[in-house]
């Protein structure tokens, strides 16, 4: 029995503002429990919500940047529900009349190539605040240091076929999300959470089979395994001639199994209607095309005029502008001066283990550039350019300065190559007989024994004409 | 159209309302009565445009700044149960975990 | 007079009328206090040692704000609301917290967890509601003005039934930060005075922008004209639906003689129409449930206020504090709310009250682009009903508003100020005006309060 797997994922990323979205209050990360709250997100009686104008701005950037319709006028709404970690008893969130819709995401999918995934909506909301089930005993601790901290709701379409697909299609939304500096989106630190709805259907049904969610997935990783999981068991079900059931559903990434989470009788009906503390979003077309001004080169624009710009392959094009500060990086190297293909060899080799051990580039562009030119006419070969480079990761000097100070620069003096070509025709007679009898290939192993002799010094483009000159007897 | 006792259970359960079972015939009559009041706008006609009350400048929306409004006293002063910098509940039951 | 002297006086006052259980929270030691803030103001405010009673579902951080209920009994609130800080910076001396129905639901005063509040000229009877409390003490003489607070005619309603001002601002004109939510498209912090200038200069000192409350809107600052010698140029409008024929005679008399009065100082009255008015009650009953469900869902016994211990989990907390906590009526109105936005009925109730709600707007913009500077009309069908009359059927309770709570849904400014006595009880009249037009409604207001003899007895 085949059947189709349909994934679609509800992506929230933390919008990357200093205070929350509806007060004042810090959302910095990690601090002391219940100590960045105020009356507003601590939901005391008589507290009003006072919208923060940074947060829409993100919102709408990550919108533009989804080529979603950002519509002028939007609606926030109470989303009503009773939970420990909702303060008010209810969200304010967006429903029929989100900030945004329309939009979409391409990703690559290792069975399909390349894909899309339509983004249904982006809309605002807040965050709910923090639940430790096992920190006292009996009891559920509440931390509501999160609790009004911005979000954009990302939802898409029923477009992905695999999990696979799932986990790719994260990582280009999470790449994007960096690009456009909208989110941190750190996983570990919940600034981006995936739900994910998955059924099953018989290939070319066009109806959509029962769902089940997966809430709370806390990696990409868990994302995928997560939904193999359950793929695995609603197949088993429909196999066995059952129906899946519509539930919400927790993964436990130690077991790998996902269990039901909600009881059956728990309504959902979140009775939404629109907040009457907050009048109508209201933002005019010239607010809208200056975030959109706002919005940087985006990966998959980027990647491409790599390709065609700088003639990279798509490859190494993929590789440089996986991250917005690496291919900011690469143009500037080239900007100074450097050859696109080279310096794409450097700062995906050399240069790239530096950065992620440091986690920023300490060589200035304008250093490698010049490091590379040195290269470029024969002063250091590169084995030795190499060497030079990891000295200037720590020591910030240029690299002339660096190969002198390690005696790397090569020798192209015609004097010291001639006496490094003496001692070697002299210390190897047999080979310079078998050459002048006509083995010309005995030149590469002169050449070597050229190299060890001057370890390493030598030019090798230089020794090679001494050396032909030297063995015609002259 | 008339409310039933189940509606009632229904609507306290959404409202996490305790309802004994011996209030539940009065309260019911109460319910009843007053939706049927309020049910006379069936014949106010076509609905008007959107009455969200709008101000007429649109939303007015607060700067990115870090400035939070100081609590006079902490939680530990006004909350029902809060230990080492948590409020504290009771747990959720088995099915409600998240 | 001092402050201190003022404090002091007040607090003789308050404990004379202790009997009308008008008040939840004062002390001598806090209104001390408050007389020792006032006089270390380097510069007089406009409201200078004014003493100025707060109806408690106003928070303030000195004084525990209960919203008549034993869900808040004993809850200081670690934040002190817009208005009260308004109203200590204009100099004026916080009396004291008043008591209300509970959660500002009601229209009598007697839902309060800490008993009913009595209506000055007569103990049997009540003050009106939801702000009796701050009603009470003004008629009583014991503070010149009070704050109440707002949904469907929670001030006006009670200053007709005791015969004092009230005065409602067009929503949006004050702050409702630290007022605590019952219905928040409706809700307006309102004022009690004894006169149209207390209440006007009261009002002036809190209304104002407040970042703080995203549904502010910015005006220039309220003016306190004085009632102009004669109200020639001004046109009054008559709503025919607010003077149906089995309206009771004392409110008639009182409305006839203050309409006679009008016309005599010059004003041009005629009679115009609203007719949506009989959807008012309804489409109110509606809408303020609905978001006083949503508004009430913090108090579950989770972060502050009671908390009911039961056996159970987290949810058996919450029903049990919500079921204990809240008092009937409250309950009512919850489920109620909670009903209309339900799934199978958000549409049929919810969203049909909010077009009916437009529509009642637009029978007054219409009117009041026709030429008409404002209306008037009865602010309640009959003056003040006995205790116990009306609690046996919430419905009977709720038509107490037919005539104030249209202003609440259309967001306008009101002012009722007393017009006469009938049998000895007071009739109030009720002027309703445009939005953000309080200054020359109150100048009009304060013009026929200059010509009536409040207290004649108009009755046959």
């Amino acid at each position: 029995m085949t059947w189709e797997t349909v994934i679609g994922l509800e992506v929230h990323v933390q919008l990357g503002t200093r205070s929350k979205m509806f007060c004042g209050c810090s959302t910095a990360f990690g601090e002391p429990p219940n100590t960045q709250v105020c009356p507003v997100c601590l939901g005391l009686p008589g507290a009003l919500p006072s919208p923060n104008a940074m947060a829409i701005r993100l919102a709408a950037r990550a919108a533009l940047s989804l080529e979603c319709t950002v519509h002028e006028t939007s609606v926030f709404a109470r989303k009503n529900y009773f939970y420990p970690d909702l303060p008010k008893g209810y969200q304010i969130s967006q429903f029929d009349r989100p900030l945004s819709s329309n939009g979409r995401l391409a990703f690559e999918s290792a069975d399909r190539g390349p894909c899309e995934v339509r983004i249904e909506r982006l809309h605002v909301e807040e965050d709910a605040g923090k639940l430790l089930h096992d920190r006292i005993a009996g009891r559920t601790a509440v931390d509501l240091n999160r609790a009004g901290v911005p979000l954009a709701e990302i939802v898409g379409g029923p477009d992905l076929r695999s999990p696979a697909e799932a986990r790719a299609y994260l990582t280009a939304l999470r790449q994007l999300m960096v690009y456009a500096e909208v989110s941190e989106c750190s996983m570990e630190k919940g600034s981006l959470r995936v739900d994910a709805n998955i059924s099953l259907r018989r290939p070319g049904q066009a109806a959509l089979g029962t769902k089940t969610e997966i809430k709370n997935l806390n990696s990409f990783a868990n994302v995928e395994r997560a939904l193999e999981t359950e793929r695995a068991r609603q197949q088993a079900v429909l196999d066995a001639g059952g129906m899946v059931e519509q539930v919400s559903l927790t993964f436990s990434a130690a077991t790998g199994q996902t269990r039901p989470m909600r009881s059956k009788e728990e309504s959902h009906d979140y009775r939404y209607f629109p907040d009457p503390d907050l009048p109508p979003l209201v933002l005019s077309p010239e607010w809208i095309d200056s975030v959109r001004r706002e919005l940087p080169e985006l990966p998959a624009a980027r990647r491409r005029r790599f390709v065609t710009g700088y003639g990279l392959s798509a490859y190494d094009a993929g590789v440089l502008t996986s991250e917005r500060t690496i291919a900011d990086y690469f143009e500037a190297v080239v900007a100074e001066g450097a050859e696109p293909k080279g310096a794409a060899n450097w700062v995906t080799g050399e240069a790239m283990s530096a950065y992620h051990d440091a986690g920023h580039f300490t060589v200035a562009p304008e250093r490698l550039a010049g490091l590379m030119r040195l290269v470029g006419d024969g002063t250091l070969s590169h084995q030795a350019a190499k060497k030079v480079y990891v000295e200037m990761t720590t020591s910030g000097q240029e690299a002339a300065a660096v190969a002198d100070r390690l005696g790397l620069v090569q020798v192209r003096d015609e004097a010291a190559l001639g006496a490094w070509v003496d001692a070697v025709l002299a210390a190897h007679p047999t080979e310079v007989a078998r050459y002048r009898a006509g083995e010309t290939k005995m030149l590469g192993f002169l050449t070597g024994q050229v190299m060890k002799a001057s370890r390493g010094k030598a030019d090798p483009k230089g020794v090679q004409p001494v050396l032909v000159r030297k063995l015609g007897g002259l | 159209m008339s409310v039933t006792p189940e509606d009632v259970r229904h609507v306290a359960r959404l409202a996490e309302l305790a309802v004994e079972e011996a209030d539940l015939p009065a309260l019911t009559a109460q319910l009843d009565r007053i939706v049927s009041f309020v049910a006379q706008l069936e014949g106010a006609g076509a609905s008007g445009p959107d009455a969200s009350v709008a101000a007429p400048n649109g939303t007015a929306l607060r700067p990115d700044l870090v400035n939070p409004r100081p609590l006079a006293r902490p939680p530990a002063a006004f909350a029902p149960e809060f230990i080492d910098g948590f409020f504290l509940v009771p747990k959720l039951g088995v099915m409600d975990e998240s | 007079m001092s402050a201190g002297e003022a404090a002091r006086e007040v607090g003789q006052r308050l404990r004379a009328a202790s009997r009308l259980n008008a008040t939840l929270a004062w002390s001598d030691a806090a209104l001390e206090a408050e007389a020792a803030r006032v006089d270390a103001m380097p510069v007089p405010g406009p409201l200078h040692g004014m003493p100025v009673a707060v109806k408690d579902n106003i928070v303030t951080t000195e004084q525990p704000t209960t919203c008549g209920s034993r869900m808040l009994a004993g809850y200081v609130s670690p934040f002190n609301a817009t208005v009260t800080d308004r109203l200590r910076g204009a100099g004026a001396l916080i009396a004291c917290k008043t008591n209300l129905d509970e959660f500002a639901m009601g229209s009598s005063t007697e839902h309060s967890a800490y008993g009913r509040v009595l209506h000055p000229l007569d103990p049997d009877r009540v003050p009106g509601g939801s702000s009796g409390g701050s009603a009470a003490l003004v008629a009583a003489g014991v503070v010149p003005a009070a704050l109440g607070s707002e949904t469907g005619g929670s001030v006006r309603q009670p200053a007709s039934f005791c015969g004092v001002v009230g005065v409602k601002p067009t929503y949006g004109r004050v702050s409702r930060y630290g007022l605590v939510a019952f219905g928040s498209s409706l809700d307006c912090v309102s004022v009690f005075g004894r006169t149209v200038s207390d209440a006007q200069r009261v009002l002036a000192s809190i209304a104002g922008l407040d970042p703080l409350d995203a549904t502010t809107v910015d005006q220039p600052p309220l003016e306190t004209l004085p009632g102009p010698a004669s109200l020639t140029g001004r046109t009054i409008g008559l709503p025919r639906e607010y003077f149906p024929p089995d309206l009771h005679p004392g409110v008639k008399a009182g409305c006839d003689a203050a309409i006679a009065r009008m016309k005599e100082l010059g004003a041009r009255i005629v009679e115009v129409s609203l007719p949506h008015a009989r959807f008012a009650v309804p489409t109110y009953y509606i809408l303020a449930p609905a978001e006083a469900a949503a508004n009430l869902a913090r108090f579950d016994g989770a972060r502050y206020g009671a908390r009911v211990t039961v056996e159970g989990d987290i949810r058996a907390m919450y029903r049990a504090t919500r079921g204990l906590g809240f008092g009937a009526e409250v309950r009512r109105r919850i489920l109620t709310g909670t009903y209309v936005l339900s799934a199978g009925y958000h549409d049929a109730y919810y969203n049909r009250a909010q077009g009916v709600r437009a529509r009642i707007a637009g029978d007054f913009a219409l009117v009041f682009a026709s030429g008409v500077d404002f209306l008037f009309t009865p602010t309640t069908p009959t003056p003040a009903f006995k205790a116990g009359e009306k609690t046996a059927d919430p419905v009977a309770m709720y038509l107490a508003d037919v005539f104030v709570c249209s202003a609440n849904l259309a967001g306008l400014p009101a002012v009722s100020l007393p017009v006469g006595r009938s049998e000895g009880l007071p009739v109030g009249g009720q002027f309703m005006a445009p939005h953000f037009q309080e200054a020359g409604m109150l100048a009009c207001a304060a013009t026929l309060e200059r010509h009536l003899d409040a207290t004649r007895e108009v009755a046959r």
